[in-house]
């Protein structure tokens, strides 16, 4: 938003020796062979939403499980094993990676740059989070099925003792590669961004989304070889008989739950800062308006990614971890509200007094602050020790998580998608059905989700295949919210897909950005060139 | 415009009435306290949704205002303004103190839960793949896959550790939940109210029957206890 002028500057000469790459490849090798950060991106996305569509239909199928008490539509073991595929694949293959996909797209035009930094490192990332999601998921079809313990895994759960098949070794292997995929990911972006703005460009006019990766990606940076680590110590755990999780031989199956949550509580950010940066761009782009308190919002950023790092033991106050500890880690938790709070309020005075167009993009990002207030207050209630206690591991927690996940991360993540499609594509999606897909997922979202938290304080814990009668009222509304949530996303899926074939061709900025709104990305056809310009835009 | 307004009345009213309704009474179907760690949850939870529910009535009511009156209408072009420090800073020190007051009774009841009183009965509790053993070493009584037997208004203290992988004791009516972690022991107590039956189950995913791990506590009068113990002891 704070792109100024686009200024004219001729083409350095060596800029045409330092692309070779560019001769146009057709077919499937286009999509192989290239370092493009577009084209990287669109696979990205494609990828993403496969491992979604799959995802989700896990959940569809969890949840006729669960609507009613002792059904057998899935056996236990089985329950158990989609289950923990349903939360690895929607946290480390579609969320981290979609957020990654558009990065990839979006943020080098934004900076007014004509790839990554790495574009073959770039490449790499991609191409290592395919094999590591299909490893992943073949585990299924092998004897004795995937991993079973929830994305969280805890030993001695995966021990060979207690899970002796190969799907607690592939699930490892899988995030290993997602997770090395991630780290030089990780690289590239903190390289791109702080090294490859248009001339002009500082730091405090670079677009809030591209503030939001750059922290996104330090985090990802710091979390993951800690997540790496331990995967490689359950591994050897597993195959070698090393004890770092066997108490009987002296390891502690909680030093894993530190470990774990050390990643996975920064991960959680890592899912939700890029779509607020989202949430930041398209709520300007729609009202009309500058984004209220720019300076405030790159620190509250920078607040979230920090303070992120310091809570994660919120997530093991029933373990039994020392009380002083527990205070600390319950204060943290609360401090997050605060930065937090300021996006949102911030949010507010950006739309208030705008002109506010209701395109499907700006209904998703609307949507988004209404659902993500109600995580982030259920978030606040999770950090009160004594509460946490009684709520913990129940569905009051998954309730929390999909506010926060679903009601955020994805929210935001559909917001983007509606927004930059016609760039990315070049064509128009049917603004209809994309109102109706916000629709019933806003309301979908709110009937299956709700209600788990009356579940949680009833006392019903999650990771469970049935349910004694007592919660089955609930049970049956979050199911049918769940059927409503598989409608709009079949009418999300229809409609991309025609508009893809059959949309309209969409003009450089369909959203008609007034100036102070417009990022660079806007400046350039649908899709844009290959290298993004023709001359290196300069900011003023 | 007038119908606008209205309407965002309404809405506001409404949202306030179900943030109310989350509050105080409603809690009272959602948990029902029968220690007095129980009811200190319960009572630090309708505080935290006092505080809160502040900050959610003013937040969806402001987004809600600007969505229904901000709409983009021929003429009326969008305002510039884009700072003010003033009301930054407004915004990042109510909250901030808000927290702070919130932290208070969490603190004091989460002291309380963590100091365990001089107890009347000990037992200590054993989670296995799927069941859970309970073992009364005053008495020299062992058992599994059957209620846990307690006297009412005396103080238990519990020993919680698992055999295999890790499990979580929780009764949600006592506001306890425990971990049962192989190689660690951890030490929770409660003092039921009244005699009854009370339900809860395994919390922390273990395995295929995880689901079906249930804990069920018989809490009857000392007297019956005395009884019941006896015959244990026998065993009968």
């Amino acid at each position: 938003m704070e792109a100024g002028t686009v200024v004219a500057r001729p083409v350095p000469p060596h800029a045409a020796a330092a692309y070779p790459g560019t001769k146009p490849r057709s077919g499937i090798l286009k999509w192989l062979l290239t370092s493009d950060h577009k084209l990287i991106g669109v696979m990205y996305l494609w990828l993403a939403f496969f491992f979604f569509s799959i995802a989700g239909a896990f959940a569809m199928v969890m949840r006729a499980q669960l609507s009613a008490p002792g059904l057998h539509v899935l056996r236990p073991e089985v329950y158990n094993q989609l289950m923990s595929l349903h939360g690895t694949f929607m946290v480390f293959f579609f969320t981290i990676p979609i957020m990654a996909g558009i990065a990839n797209y979006v943020v080098p035009i934004q900076l007014g740059a004509r790839d990554m930094a790495f574009p073959r490192l770039n490449a790499v990332s991609f191409w290592l989070l395919v094999p590591a999601g299909l490893l992943m998921l073949s585990s299924l079809f092998l004897h004795g099925g995937s991993a079973a313990a929830g994305w969280t895994s805890y030993p001695p759960l995966t021990d060979r003792q207690f899970s002796p098949g190969p799907g607690v070794d592939l699930w490892i292997l899988g995030l290993h590669l997602a997770g090395a995929s991630s780290i030089l990911g990780g690289i590239n972006f903190v390289v791109t961004i702080l090294n490859l703005r248009a001339p002009g460009m500082t730091m405090f006019k670079m677009p809030m989304f591209c503030w939001t990766v750059l922290v996104t990606q330090t985090i990802i940076l710091f979390a993951t070889p800690v997540l790496a680590g331990a995967l490689t110590m359950a591994l050897t755990d597993r195959m070698f008989g090393t004890s770092f999780f066997h108490p009987a031989a002296g390891g502690d199956p909680v030093l894993w739950q530190h470990l774990f949550w050390f990643y996975s509580h920064p991960a959680v950010y890592i899912m939700v800062l890029p779509g607020m940066g989202m949430i930041s761009q398209i709520l300007p782009a729609f009202s009309g308006k500058r984004l209220f308190g720019y300076k405030g919002m790159v620190l509250a950023t920078a607040g979230i990614g920090f303070i992120g790092y310091l809570v994660w033991g919120h997530h093991m106050f029933a373990t039994g971890i020392d009380y002083r500890l527990r205070q600390f880690f319950s204060f943290a938790s609360m401090v997050i509200a605060v930065p937090t709070g300021i996006k949102i309020w911030s949010w507010l005075a950006t739309i208030w007094g705008g002109s506010l167009r209701f395109r499907t993009p700006m209904l998703f990002a609307v949507g988004f602050i209404a659902l993500f207030i109600i995580g982030g207050i259920t978030g606040i209630w999770l950090a009160l020790v004594p509460f946490d206690i009684q709520v913990h591991d129940t569905y009051f927690v998954v309730a929390h998580l999909h506010y926060v996940l679903f009601g955020g991360s994805l929210m935001a993540i559909m917001a983007g998608i509606y927004y930059w499609f016609p760039k990315i594509s070049g064509k128009l999606y049917n603004e209809f059905w994309g109102k109706v897909h916000f629709w019933l997922t806003f309301i979908g979202m709110n009937l299956t989700f709700m209600p788990m938290h009356m579940m949680g304080m009833l006392g019903m814990p999650r990771r469970i295949y049935t349910y004694r009668p007592e919660f089955a009222s609930w049970n049956h509304v979050a199911s049918a919210g769940a059927a409503v949530l598989g409608v709009g996303m079949t009418i999300f899926a229809v409609n991309m897909l025609w508009s893809l074939g059959r949309g309209k061709r969409a003009p450089v900025d369909p959203w008609t950005h007034s100036a102070e709104t417009r990022t660079l990305e806007w400046t350039v056809s649908s899709p844009p060139p290959a290298e993004n310009f023709h001359t290196i835009p300069v900011i003023r | 415009m007038k119908n606008r307004k209205g309407w965002a009345l309404f809405l506001i009213v409404g949202l306030s009435v179900a943030a109310a309704l989350i509050a105080s009474p409603a809690g009272a179907w959602l948990l029902h306290p029968v220690t007095p760690v129980a009811r200190d949850v319960r009572s630090l939870f309708y505080k935290a949704v006092a505080i809160t529910a502040f900050f959610f009535i003013v937040a969806e009511g402001l987004l809600l205002v600007a969505v229904l009156r901000f709409r983009a209408k021929p003429g009326v072009p969008a305002a510039t303004w884009h700072e003010n420090l003033r009301l930054e800073l407004v915004w990042t020190a109510i909250p901030t103190l808000a927290m702070v007051v919130l932290s208070g009774p969490a603190f004091s009841t989460m002291k309380y839960m963590e100091t365990i009183p001089k107890s009347d009965v000990q037992i200590e509790v054993v989670g296995h793949q799927w069941f859970w053993e309970y073992r009364y070493p005053k008495y020299g009584v062992i058992f599994a896959n059957e209620p846990l037997v307690v006297p009412a208004g005396k103080i238990i203290s519990a020993n919680v550790t698992s055999i295999d992988v890790v499990h979580s004791w929780f009764v949600p009516d006592f506001g306890i939940k425990m971990d049962a972690n192989p190689g660690r022991i951890n030490h929770v107590w409660f003092q039921v109210d009244h005699p009854g039956t009370f339900e809860g189950q395994c919390a922390e995913l273990c395995g295929v029957l995880h689901g079906k791990m249930f804990i069920t506590v018989n809490v009857v009068t000392p007297e019956e206890f005395e009884r019941w113990i006896e015959q244990k002891k026998k065993g009968v």
